[in-house]
């Protein structure tokens, strides 16, 4: 039995009600007098030199007040992880959504009008959209230095001999497809010079710490003299980083040539044309098994395709590198891990970060052993799972509770799973025109960045002279949930309800930079932040509290709006919560506090692919039914079971939308999502052709919460955001293969690659053999 | 832009004189609201909104015919007890639309004019012999549904000619029909596939008559003559379905080539014929 107040209660959004009524404002919600609007001139080449911009004739447009090029850019013009992003296109264009320049007018009418007026003169270069191709020794060079981005490895003993020791060879190539983030609110900022030579900017950015920098510094102005504000946000899945910001600085470029504010907004054609994607992986697969189903050697390699720019991919193929072997018991391992700049659209941070491509190859091989070994794919997953104290393909010790089985099993029971696959691998359900199929699959994620990055998040409370609190963390709610779970951390440490917590969204100048809210860390680590600076404001008030009731503050509790001495014996109330903060700020004691989340020790060796990559990990398994229409290939997703341990479940109801929602994108990615590019040109760019499930199409969901504390979370907490999309893919084509006896290796699972076993695609002369465009 | 929005069919009628080929017609807007954020929409010189032409709008049966107003929306049609009853296939097709949004707005009359080849109700009207009504400054014509499309986009209307209403006969007792929409999704999904068919059979279970219309297989629209000759005066089974189906298959293969598609349309094809032809057989697929 818990003894919590308001942790693990299904408490409401504290934001709800204003999504609904309409009174959440959203970066294109907010408007000033006399704000100009920008528009931006693309790139007409995925790849080009750049000779000259003549912009005299959009300058001549009535009501435009800047045209600005590269050449106008006061500070950097370059950002990004590698820095190679470029704010506006220099010398080169390397995807069709590089932008030349942009206007600022009195409307997006007449700013659009005159961008389309601006002439760029371009010698065609020879451009490569496959990130294999990229990397062949004589492709065209995308950045100097080569199309290599980044090369990860993991050694781990000797896969020649592991090879030598097995039974079986088992061989596979998987392809997963790139696909668009789909967040419901496309990119949008406004930018206002403030009255000391600063300016305001106000957007809908993931990690505004990084925007914030990189608009600073394009501005050439210090930090402090920019300041962003975070406005609520329709939605971001990884989506809104240096998508978000590029949209933000170019607005603040404008801002500042003009001194008037900025309106920068793309629509859904801009934001699909612009945005990075997640990476578009090739995997090859080798298993040497054993008869037993145990596994002797894994010889992996993967390659990603970055697009135009570095962006992620050095920390999203990390994490492919070290979660490519799944959560299985290997002696001998042999990982590598590329990602190739292309001419397609840049790739980066999605929700997943690089597992769900790999997830899909390892749970697609996982079954594939069960079938070789003639046992169901729950028996040869809990043969080779981790257990407690397992040892990774990183050489890591795990020491945290490690529930793989547990989760796998309960995912099982949830769905009869055991007597299904027997039935539906039948001939007598695979030869009707409909027959059913279900799949498992299960995974395992080290929370947080990891031995990526730096990782450390900061949060202050403030607990006002009436009783009523105020909490910011450095991480922002994109619609997960992070307000309300922070309240309630907050109100859990203080014993006060949930309704005397605000949680004000952050802003550059609130709270110190906290990295950025991405790699299912906004619990654990802003979370953690949360819990420290209460327990800090907290402090002050114990010592108060001691003085004045001459109690020892070692027995004073805080729950009910009250505050108590417990002194072992009994319990007695001294005074309510507000009496106590009138009393700490008549003694001019004010009850403002911060905390710092740090993190456990991780490390890494870059040679041999060895460390402490993730302090610790979550673990979670999916189950999905389908039925399929083998006369069409269109599968049906009939139902689907989601276990996930998160340590523990601040607030159940927000655990379980992270799953439902997560199910729904996951599936989706399994199949039908898929971001069509030909030759660099984006052909899917809106939601008529770009397919998300709807909700006719998404299935009987049931989520399943396993509660293991975790030393590390605030409370126990650890992860439920990436854990919950990023395993459903596989769960979907192992069904798949279930009903059909056909496995399905590239993704997405739409009609064509059910029915044929193959995709199909319009004839397309490749630019990259032979490409001639009639020049513009 | 000139706009107009004519309140009866006299006042429309009177438009029409004006009507040039820079004249846009808007029903529902579905299409048109849409495509003229599009960059490479030529802006009309004259909208013409027909959404205040009440005679447009009715759904009726007279002598023997069923009239659908070309500005009846698909979720007038779909609501209509007179549509369930004597046209199931065509209440079908309109309720696989898109969404509950689009099916508001929508129109029988834009969708049909459209003339995608994918439209949805496009198939059940061939099936149902469908003629439509069009209007011009001298008055009323009828064309049959089979002559009414030249290509994809284009049907035989001329610039200064607006469709006004569809007839067709109501289905017989003893007739079974059939709608069948392949789609990536369960709803807002653009038809891949879309198949709607009308049989009558004897008590031996012998095929009196049928028509077979599918959409997303030929260039224009049209029924597939040679499935429907072979299926007259046999047996309603899965063979002659099949066979029925793979008919239509090298029919579209001998009008439009071996295409990137065909690989994936030619068997699925066929299996929608087979699958629509026992849905309005009343059969269940095994």
């Amino acid at each position: 039995m818990s003894s919590f107040n308001i942790i693990g209660k299904r408490e409401p959004r504290v934001d709800a009600l204003g999504k609904v009524t309409g009174a959440a404002k959203y970066a294109d919600d907010y408007n000033l007098p006399h704000q100009l609007h920008g528009a931006v001139k693309y790139a007409e080449y995925p790849h080009a030199e750049i000779l000259s911009i003549d912009t005299s004739e959009a300058e001549k447009v009535p009501g435009v007040e800047a045209v600005l090029t590269y050449k106008d850019v006061p500070g950097a013009n370059h950002f990004g992880l590698i820095p190679n992003i470029r704010i506006l296109a220099d010398d080169h264009t390397r995807y069709l959504g590089d932008v030349v320049a942009v206007v600022a007018a009195v409307d997006r009418r007449t700013a659009q009008k005159a961008a389309d007026l601006i002439k760029v003169k371009y010698r065609e270069l020879l451009a490569v959209f496959d990130p294999e191709e990229a990397l062949e020794e004589n492709a065209p060079v995308i950045h100097e230095g080569g199309n290599e981005i980044v090369h990860h490895k993991v050694r781990k003993g000797d896969v020649a001999a592991g090879f030598e020791e097995a039974d079986f060879i088992i061989e596979k190539t998987f392809k997963t497809q790139p696909i668009e983030h789909a967040y419901l609110e496309p990119e949008a900022a406004l930018v206002y010079p403030d009255e000391h030579d600063g300016f305001t900017v106000i957007g809908c950015m993931q990690n505004f710490y990084t925007s914030h920098k990189v608009i600073a510094a394009a501005l050439g102005l210090p930090l402090n003299k920019v300041q962003i504000i975070q406005s609520t946000m329709g939605g971001s899945f990884g989506g809104k980083d240096e998508a978000a910001t590029l949209v933000a600085v170019r607005a603040a470029l404008l801002a500042q040539k003009t001194g008037r504010p900025v309106k920068m907004l793309s629509t859904r054609e801009d934001s699909i044309r612009q945005s990075y994607k997640r990476h578009a992986y090739k995997l090859y697969y080798k298993w040497g098994c054993k008869k037993d189903g145990t596994i002797a050697a894994m010889e992996i390699k993967a390659v990603a395709d970055g697009g135009a720019y570095a962006s992620m991919s050095p920390f999203v193929t990390w994490r492919s590198v070290v979660q490519a072997t799944g959560p299985y018991y290997c002696p001998n391992v042999k990982t590598d891990v590329y990602a190739a700049y292309t001419n397609n659209n840049f790739t980066g941070a999605m929700r997943g970060f690089g597992s769900p491509q790999v997830n899909f190859a390892i749970e697609s091989m996982m079954d594939e052993l069960a079938e070789r070994v003639g046992v169901s794919p729950l028996q040869i997953r809990l043969r080779n799972a981790f257990e407690d104290g397992a040892e990774t393909a990183t050489g890591q010790k795990l020491t945290h509770r490690v529930s793989l089985k547990e989760v796998l099993i309960k995912a099982a029971e949830a769905s009869d799973f055991e007597r299904k696959w027997r039935e539906y691998r039948s001939e007598a359900n695979r030869t009707k025109t409909f027959p059913k199929g279900i799949g498992l699959s299960c995974a395992y994620r080290g929370v947080s960045l990891g031995a990526e990055g730096v990782d450390a998040a900061s949060a202050v409370v403030y607990v006002q002279p009436d009783g009523s609190v105020t909490v910011s963390a450095g991480i922002i709610d994109m619609g997960q949930g992070a307000r309300t779970v922070m309240a309630q951390i907050v109100a859990e440490v203080l014993g006060i309800p949930l309704q005397r917590i605000h949680f004000l969204e952050p802003d550059s100048g609130r709270v110190a930079d906290s990295g950025p809210t991405v790699a299912s860390r906004g619990t654990i680590m802003g979370g953690g932040a949360a819990k420290i600076a209460a327990e800090n404001v907290r402090e002050i008030m114990k010592h108060t509290a001691a003085v004045v009731y001459s109690v020892s503050p070692a027995h004073l509790g805080f729950r009910d709006g009250k505050v108590w001495d417990d002194n072992g014996k009994s319990s007695r109330p001294l005074c309510t919560f507000e009496e106590l903060t009138a009393a700490c700020y008549a003694r001019g004691k004010p009850l403002f506090a911060s905390g710092v989340r740090h993190v456990a020790e991780t490390n890494w060796d870059e040679e041999t692919g060895q460390g402490n990559a993730y302090f610790t990990f979550v673990y979670g398994a999916n189950v999905a039914e389908v039925q399929v229409d083998s006369a069409t290939g269109q599968t049906e997703l009939l139902n689907f079971v989601s276990v996930h341990d998160v340590g523990r479940a601040i607030n159940k109801a927000t655990v379980e939308g992270q799953i439902y929602g997560g199910v729904a994108m996951g599936a989706g990615y399994g199949m039908m999502e898929e971001f069509i590019q030909e030759n660099g040109e984006a052909k899917t760019i809106n939601f008529d052709e770009y397919y998300i499930l709807t909700a006719m199409d998404v299935p009987k969901m049931k989520a399943v919460i396993v509660e293991n504390p975790d030393e590390h979370g605030p409370f126990g907490a650890k992860s439920v955001g990436e854990p919950a999309v990023e395993m459903a893919a596989p769960a979907v084509t192992n069904a798949i293969y279930n009903a059909t006896g056909r496995r399905v290796q590239n993704l997405p699972a739409n009609l064509e690659e059910v029915r044929l076993g193959q995709k199909l695609r319009r004839n397309v002369q490749r630019a990259s053999v032979a490409c001639k465009i009639e020049p513009k | 832009m000139n706009y107009l929005r004519p309140k009866n069919l006299t006042e429309l009628t009177r438009t029409l004189s004006d009507a040039s080929a820079a004249t846009q017609f808007v029903a529902g807007g579905t299409d048109v609201l849409v495509e003229s954020r599009q960059p490479y929409f030529s802006k009309p010189q004259t909208l013409i909104d027909l959404s205040r032409v009440d005679e447009l709008k009715s759904i009726s049966e007279t002598n023997g015919l069923i009239r659908i107003g070309a500005m009846a929306t698909h979720s007038e049609i779909i609501a209509q007890p007179l549509i369930q009853r004597q046209a199931p296939l065509l209440a079908q097709a309109c309720a696989e639309i898109g969404s509950q949004q689009i099916r508001n707005r929508g129109t029988l009359g834009g969708n049909i004019c459209n003339a995608s080849p994918c439209a949805d109700t496009v198939p059940p009207l061939l099936a149902l012999d469908a003629q439509v009504e069009v209007l011009n400054e001298q008055g009323l014509r009828r064309v049959a549904m089979q002559e009414f499309f030249v290509k994809p986009y284009q049907t035989v209307l001329q610039k200064n000619e607006v469709l006004t209403a569809v007839y067709f006969p109501p289905l017989p007792d003893g007739y079974g029909s059939a709608f069948y929409k392949l789609g990536r999704r369960k709803a807002l999904a653009i038809s891949r596939i879309n198949m709607a068919a009308v049989l009558k059979t004897n008590h031996h279970g012998i095929i009196e008559e049928v028509r077979l219309a599918p959409g997303s297989v030929f260039p224009v629209w049209k029924r597939v003559a040679a499935a429907e000759r072979f299926l007259t005066g046999k047996k309603i089974t899965d063979q002659n379905f099949m066979q029925a189906g793979q008919i239509t298959a090298q029919e579209m293969i001998k009008i439009s080539g071996r295409r990137w598609s065909t690989p994936y349309k030619e068997p699925v094809v066929a299996a929608l014929v087979k699958r629509v032809l026992l849905m309005a057989a009343g059969l269940e697929e095994q």
